[in-house]
């Protein structure tokens, strides 16, 4: 299994993108983001990610598309859906489709960095 | 992952030992990861449980947040456990997705508008249209058709058409994003928030249908009239179930309208449901925004020349003999905003309805603002509407320009919450009396809202001073305005300078059980800001500081929560969630098919993957491959253990039957068993000299000791082994106990879990044993939960230091408490056993502090050296 290091942050509000990942990185992550589904997917099949964290409400496509398009093209790469919108049906649907967990916004730094160590331990592909 | 597994297993033929070993390996991180999901679900739904029987006041937001991260938890078990064990135990797809949207169709049904009429006329009004047109304005037109009153000329814009309205200007999702992350705490924002989707509707557009509806109205009432007319607009709101909760004064009331404005001002009383009091009240109280829908009533003024509020049964006292009437010159909304001095008379409920008392708001009159003529007929009418709807009623009223009475609205008194047993004169001077010793600072005034409270001084006078005011403090206002009840929540107590029982403070008040002391001039002087005071608003006191007898002997505030719409929906949204029917897992029915509740589904899991991971090893054919009888002093006792990753120290040998204390290298493992084996067992039965492993297998080997154990794996006493993970299942005596536990640097993976339950005493007995036991370990920190005979205890993201001494105590309680048993019944044992088992507890946890800096802390001492 790589080592966790690069985090992937998609979502459309720039206030959370810009917050998040400079906390992140100031827990020695190495953070990208994208508003966009497309980019997102650009970013996935570069490879450069280790674990996604998704937002469901995107501008170019909503969020649980954007989650089959990512898994389609990285099946073992662990995403963290990460949303406002507390739905039981959204959240079995994405884990359904392959999403390692559904968190809710608001959420403390530490419950995310935990969320994300643990979604990278639980899901990367056997080893 | 599965097909890995899948083609691992379906051959049984050799395998080598690299590949057993990293199949277990992907076993244990599934089995870790269920737990992981196990444990946040158990907690969730304690959470939630708790939360429902709490009385604190909680929105949607945080009923669909729990509820979504259960599911989310629910489901990652599932997932693991079909990983687990190759895909078996698929069909508990099924039963989860019929029970998640059985919950989801709970949470998101939309309360009912019964009717498609927009407007409906006086005449058509009585209170079986409460559903179209709110409870105001059907107990007015049943007051007007069924008791034969005076009533104002009017119409009411029915819910039906309100919900036409929000949809078809669609400012109901903007509405909704702004409210969801809206912090009702954060007054500023609060402001806001209520201004701008206020706004909002004023702004949106009428349909054109609605609005030509409201205009022929106004002019069919000006037509009648035969002229001009202004109108009152009022809200009526539906969802404000009486019974539950008052609403009072958190909805707009505009009086003295030009017809032509009516439906500007109909746009303005919708708007009025966000209001911040209505809001914060809402939240408080348990309502779903969308649960109250806006009914309007547009009613002709009355050109009143007095006015006033009457109880046919004074709400603080409903044996009381009176009639309560407040009454002033003129018409408003005076007396129930609190802002004027009024008539005070008290007057006989029986025929002929004598006057006894009069208090009058000009102490110089000779006469007050009604006749004593006036005050008979308003007693008699106060009393017909009491006795047709059945209970003490709250009535607004007026006195038009030829004498005429009209009934402006009526409704039931303090059938909200918070209603406490009433004190009468003589409680009020032995409550000082006994309580306070000291003179009060103020005294006096109206006893507004029963109870005692205690806090800082805060005055407020206008917004700007709401936004700063401190959680807990007293709130002290010149006149008691329905705007102030925003800050009800947070007030420890109201005192104002003038007011009565009859204002919507004074009611929010009583129904928040908040106590409030109106009536009482100069209090704004004479109080400081800052200045620690205790407000006694039943025995009509104020005094400095705070007088502790005086607030302990207050009754509490009242479950707000109770019975409300979110409270019922959780209720009803629990059904599916807690209760556990998967009991018994030798049962034939304990399968994916009989699980009911998330609960089950969760316990399905569990159960299901321990035993997975149990027959692991004869997957292979070979069962001792992975469970070893665990050797201790020299003997094989009767403990087994399963190394599910790197429990064992490396080395050790692998293929005997046998594993040495010596050879575990799990932590929390050692934890417990150096709390096992720290302090010999002291009978009944005699002690066997051999040593503490020896008892511990006796117990377990011995049937008169233990009559539960069976041959089975699941009946033997085992743990289950990694590095930082230890799950311990046992029947010690006639208890069954699992004890689980994990060590991570990631606090959502640390955590000790404890799970009792008693076996063969009486019911009695093992009760008082859960209850012995519980009362231990809370005070070790422990969240201890009781239910009958079975404990469950937890501890959840602590440091492994704190945890590792939990896990000490936790495997010396396993042990002692089995004494309990045998002589519980005995005089005096409970204390000396509490008083021996404090004492052993804090020699075993100074032994560890003495120990810290030793490598192999938790080798066990020999009890018989």
């Amino acid at each position: 299994m790589k080592q966790l290091r690069n985090i992937l942050l998609v979502d459309d509000e720039e206030d959370f993108l810009e917050t998040t990942s400079r906390r992140l990185r100031r827990r020695s992550f190495e953070v990208r983001t994208a508003a966009r589904c497309a980019e997102a997917v650009t970013e996935v099949l570069s490879g450069w990610p280790h674990v996604v964290v998704l937002d469901v409400m995107l501008p170019d496509t909503d969020g649980m598309e954007c989650l089959r398009r990512i898994k389609e093209v990285a099946p073992h790469l662990p995403v963290v859906m990460l949303t406002g919108h507390a739905s039981l049906q959204a959240s079995v649907w994405g884990l359904e489709h392959g999403a390692s967990d559904y968190c809710l916004k608001p959420i403390e730094l530490d419950e995310l960095v935990e969320k994300i160590i643990i979604a990278h331990k639980e899901t990367g592909a056997p080893s | 992952m599965f097909t890995f597994l899948a083609n691992l297993f379906r051959p049984r033929p050799k395998l080598g030992p690299e590949v057993i070993q990293s199949a277990l390996r992907e076993h244990f991180r599934n089995f870790r990861a269920l737990l992981t999901a196990n444990n946040n679900a158990l907690e969730l739904m304690s959470a939630v449980e708790e939360m429902l029987h709490s009385g604190k006041p909680f929105g949607m937001a945080f009923v669909r947040g729990d509820l979504t991260a259960l599911t989310v938890n629910v489901y990652k078990m599932m997932h693991s456990l079909v990983a687990l064990s190759d895909g078996r135990y698929k069909d508990l797809h099924e039963r989860f997705k019929i029970i998640t949207d059985q919950i989801e169709a709970i949470l998101s049904r939309q309360p009912e508008v019964s009717g498609t009429a927009l407007v409906l006329t006086m005449d058509e009004i009585d209170s079986s249209a409460v559903d179209q047109v709110g409870s105001k304005m059907a107990n007015l037109g049943e007051i007007r058709n069924r008791i034969g009153l005076s009533v104002p000329d009017g119409f009411a814009v029915t819910a039906a058409a309100a919900r036409y309205f929000m949809e078809s200007s669609q400012v109901q999702d903007e509405i909704n994003r702004r409210l969801k992350t809206l912090d009702i705490d954060n007054l500023e924002a609060l402001y806001k928030v209520s201004s701008d989707i206020q706004d909002l509707i004023r702004a949106a557009p009428l349909p054109d249908d609605l609005e030509t509806l409201i205009r022929e109205h106004c002019a069919r009432l000006a037509h009648d009239a035969g002229g001009p007319i202004a109108v009152s607009l009022r809200s009526s709101a539906l969802g404000e179930d009486s019974v539950h909760g008052s609403f009072a004064g958190q909805y707009r009331t505009r009086l003295g309208v030009d017809a032509t404005d009516a439906p500007a001002i109909y746009k303005d009383i919708v708007a009025g449901k966000y209001q911040s009091q209505a809001i914060v009240y809402r939240q408080q109280r348990g309502y779903r925004h969308m649960d109250v829908l806006m009914g309007v009533g547009c009613l002709v003024m009355v050109d009143a020349v007095a006015s006033g509020v009457s109880y046919s049964s004074p709400p603080d006292n409903p044996r009381s003999p009176w009639v309560v009437i407040h009454a002033a010159p003129g018409l408003g909304d005076q007396i129930v905003e609190g802002s004027t001095p009024y008539d005070l008379l008290h007057v006989s409920r029986e025929s002929p309805h004598d006057i006894v008392q009069v208090r009058l708001a000009n102490s110089r009159a000779d006469h007050g603002c009604l006749s004593d003529r006036q005050v008979r007929e308003l007693a008699l009418l106060s009393m017909r509407i009491e006795n047709h709807f059945g209970s003490p009623q709250d009535i607004e009223w007026a006195v038009d320009r030829s004498g005429h009475m009209v009934i402006l609205q009526a409704r039931p008194i303090g059938s909200a919450v918070g209603q406490m047993t009433v004190p009468t004169g003589d409680d009020e001077r032995e409550s000082t009396d006994r309580f306070a010793e000291q003179a009060p600072v103020l005294l006096g005034g109206v006893t507004a809202s029963h109870g005692v409270g205690a806090g800082e001084v805060f005055k407020v006078s206008c917004k700007q001073d709401i936004l700063h005011f401190p959680k807990g403090a007293v709130l002290v206002v010149e006149t008691p305005y329905p705007e102030w009840a925003v800050l009800i929540n947070r007030a420890s107590a109201v005192v104002s300078e003038s007011g009565q029982s009859a204002t919507h403070l004074a009611t929010v008040a009583r129904e928040f059980g908040v106590p409030a002391l109106f009536d009482l001039p100069g209090a704004v002087a004479l109080l400081d800001n800052g200045q620690i005071v205790t407000v006694d608003a039943t025995a009509r006191r104020v005094y400095e500081g705070r007088i502790e007898a005086l607030l302990d002997a207050a009754p509490h505030r009242p479950n707000l929560m109770e019975g409300s719409p979110i409270h019922k929906l959780l209720k009803e949204a629990l059904v599916h969630i807690t209760p556990l029917n998967l009991t018994a897992p030798d049962s034939p029915f304990f399968k994916p098919a009989s699980c009911r509740t998330l609960h089950d589904i969760t316990r399905f899991c569990h159960e299901k993957a321990l035993a997975e991971m149990f027959n692991f090893g004869r997957r292979y054919g070979s069962r001792d491959k992975s469970a070893k009888q665990l050797y201790v002093v020299a003997m094989p006792s009767q403990w087994w253990v399963i190394n599910l990753e790197d429990g064992f120290r490396e080395g050790a040998d692998m293929s005997s039957p046998f594993i040495r204390i010596e050879d575990i290298v799990s932590a929390p493992m050692l934890a417990i068993w150096k709390g096992m084996t720290a302090v010999p067992w002291q009978g009944p039965p005699p002690v066997s000299l051999r040593g503490l492993g020896a008892i511990i297998a006796q117990s377990a080997m011995n049937p008169q000791l233990d009559p539960a154990v069976r041959s089975s794996m699941s009946g033997r006493n085992y743990f289950l082994l990694s590095r930082n993970y230890c799950n311990l299942s046992v029947r010690l005596g006639y208890h069954f106990a699992l004890a689980e536990a994990s060590f991570s640097e990631l606090l959502s993976e640390s955590y000790v879990n404890f799970q009792f339950q008693g076996g063969a005493a009486d019911e009695r007995r093992r009760r008082r044993r859960v209850r012995l036991l519980g009362e231990m370990l809370r005070e070790i920190g422990f969240r201890v939960d009781i239910k009958g005979d079975s404990l469950t205890a937890r501890i959840e993201k602590r440091p492994v230091p704190y945890l590792k001494e939990r896990l000490v105590v936790l495997g010396y309680l396993l042990i002692h408490t089995r004494q309990v048993d045998m002589v519980m019944d005995e005089e005096g044992f409970i204390d000396k056993f509490l008083s021996k088992v404090r004492a052993d507890i804090r020699t075993i946890l100074e032994d560890m502090v003495a120990d810290s800096g030793a490598e192999h802390e938790t080798t066990p001492k020999h009890p018989a050296g």
